[in-house]
């Protein structure tokens, strides 16, 4: 199931396997993923103009999603994260889209399995 | 001392201490967490002595990574407690950064558990080890400073016992040198505040305070009957006197083992502590500078109390007169320096001068 879940993402089941050791823990962890709120801070900041307080929960976010090896999401935040980080507003405000479609992603295929 | 035995996890994202709890979940640790640098400081406050390692993220609300550092620089419990840096990537600044503030290591996000156990547990012995070298190092030096004192306070008795061998033979109180002790340091002293240019540190002091006892030694060579002789020398005789300079110094060449400080200030002083600023004293003959300063010191309390105290063939001087007579060169001539240093020394000569010694 938890192996699917990755699959459908295009998450790196394997490394989260040896980072949490079994999938009862990895579900524990994609629990709390839905209780994180670093994709809330960005999403507030682009949505506000706030370059900075975009560019901290892309940040958090990038450190959540290479712990939990979610490699697509991983990708395009950690995209969006130097673009904030150079103060590149506009680059970012084209990079979030696809940002919000991979976390919408992940958030859905969470529900299914929980 | 408490046993080191709990980790303090710092992140202001609730899955990276999760994962660093479960990391150590089945360890001999202690977990507490924080979730901000103002809750970790507050932490680190109240458990200073329990704490082994922190794990500390740099970018956090309220108080950031490097905040919780310099707290823990200036509190000293940088060099106790080690931290690793967790950090989302490497930037040379920031990596730059930790470590100047004293951070023990830096791990990357995402964590692989064995290399984060592995180190940790590194650093926390190396940081016991260290500790515990510390420890031994300062109970090392209390020791040596202890043992150094002892040889001290020995070194002290037997150049007293040795001194006093002398004073004992020529029939004299045995005061007249622990006087010229204290005369003698209590002139350096003045001599350190009226000329920086030669300073003594408290060390040189009181190794050249000690040599001062031994400025008569070579008396020990001179025979009874003139040493003892109540009534005044023959030239013949004064002559063989004069000599206790230069025996001073022969014994002192026969027992020296290396040339050092110390041996420097006794044979300077048992040879020229009756020198003249003139150049009309004995045994050389030297004159002005070339007569060092200490031997000069020994010299001027030499006579300041041989006036001051009566002897079998004299009685004393008062202190006004004994000043006198110093100051006009009527007994020995010392240099203008060495005489201002002398008057300003003069409050706390007479302190030091008994009421006994002069009647």
């Amino acid at each position: 199931m938890i192996q699917e879940f990755y699959e459908k993402i295009n998450g790196n089941y394997e490394v989260a396997i040896s980072r949490m050791q079994n999938d009862e823990r990895i579900q524990k962890y994609l629990k709390f993923f839905l209780m994180d709120e670093s994709y809330k801070s960005l999403e507030d900041g682009m949505v506000s103009g706030d370059c900075d307080a975009a560019f901290r929960g892309a940040h958090t976010l990038k450190g959540v999603c290479q712990n939990m090896a979610f490699t697509a999401l991983s990708t395009v935040v950690e995209q969006i994260t130097e673009e904030l980080r150079a103060k590149n507003f506009e680059k970012a405000k084209e990079t979030f889209p696809q940002v919000e479609v991979e976390y919408k992603k992940v958030i859905n295929e969470i529900n299914k399995i929980m | 001392m408490e046993e080191r035995n709990t980790l303090l996890i710092v992140d202001d994202v609730m899955i990276n201490r999760e994962l660093l709890k479960d990391i150590f979940e089945e360890g001999e640790y202690k977990l507490l967490e924080a979730k901000d640098g103002e809750e970790a400081i507050e932490i680190l406050d109240a458990n200073k002595d329990s704490i082994a390692l922190v794990f500390l993220d740099l970018v956090m609300p309220k108080k950031n990574g490097l905040e919780v550092m310099h707290h823990m620089s200036l509190n000293n419990m940088i060099n106790t407690i080690p931290v690793i840096m967790i950090t989302g990537e490497a930037t040379v600044e920031s990596d730059v950064k930790a470590y100047e503030l004293g951070a023990a290591d830096i791990i990357y996000k995402p964590f692989e558990p064995a290399v984060v156990t592995r180190r940790a547990k590194n650093i926390i012995e190396l940081y016991k080890h260290r500790t515990y070298i510390e420890k031994e190092l300062k109970i090392r030096t209390k020791e040596l400073l202890e043992s150094k004192k002892q040889i001290e306070q020995s070194n002290v008795f037997l150049i007293n016992a040795l001194s006093s061998v002398v004073e004992f033979r020529s029939l004299e109180s045995g005061e007249h040198i622990q006087r010229v002790k204290k005369f003698t340091r209590i002139m350096l002293r003045h001599w350190r505040a009226l000329y920086g240019e030669k300073q003594f540190t408290d060390e040189q002091i009181e190794l050249i305070v000690n040599a001062s006892a031994l400025h008569d030694i070579g008396k020990i060579a001179i025979p009874d009957n003139i040493l003892l002789k109540p009534g005044r020398l023959t030239e013949e005789e004064y002559t063989e006197m004069k000599k206790h300079t230069i025996y001073g110094c022969q014994m002192l060449e026969k027992f020296k083992q290396e040339e050092n400080e110390f041996y420097r200030y006794c044979y300077d002083i048992c040879r020229y502590h009756h020198e003249r600023y003139d150049g009309r004293g004995y045994p050389d003959g030297l004159k002005g500078n070339e007569i060092p300063v200490w031997a000069q010191i020994v010299a001027i309390v030499d006579v300041y109390d041989a006036l001051v105290s009566k002897r079998v063939y004299k009685s004393s001087f008062s202190i006004d007169e004994t000043f006198r007579i110093i100051n006009e060169g009527e007994c020995g001539v010392f240099s203008p320096k060495l005489l201002k240093c002398f008057n300003d020394s003069r409050e706390e000569l007479v302190e030091n001068t008994t009421k006994e010694q002069m009647e």
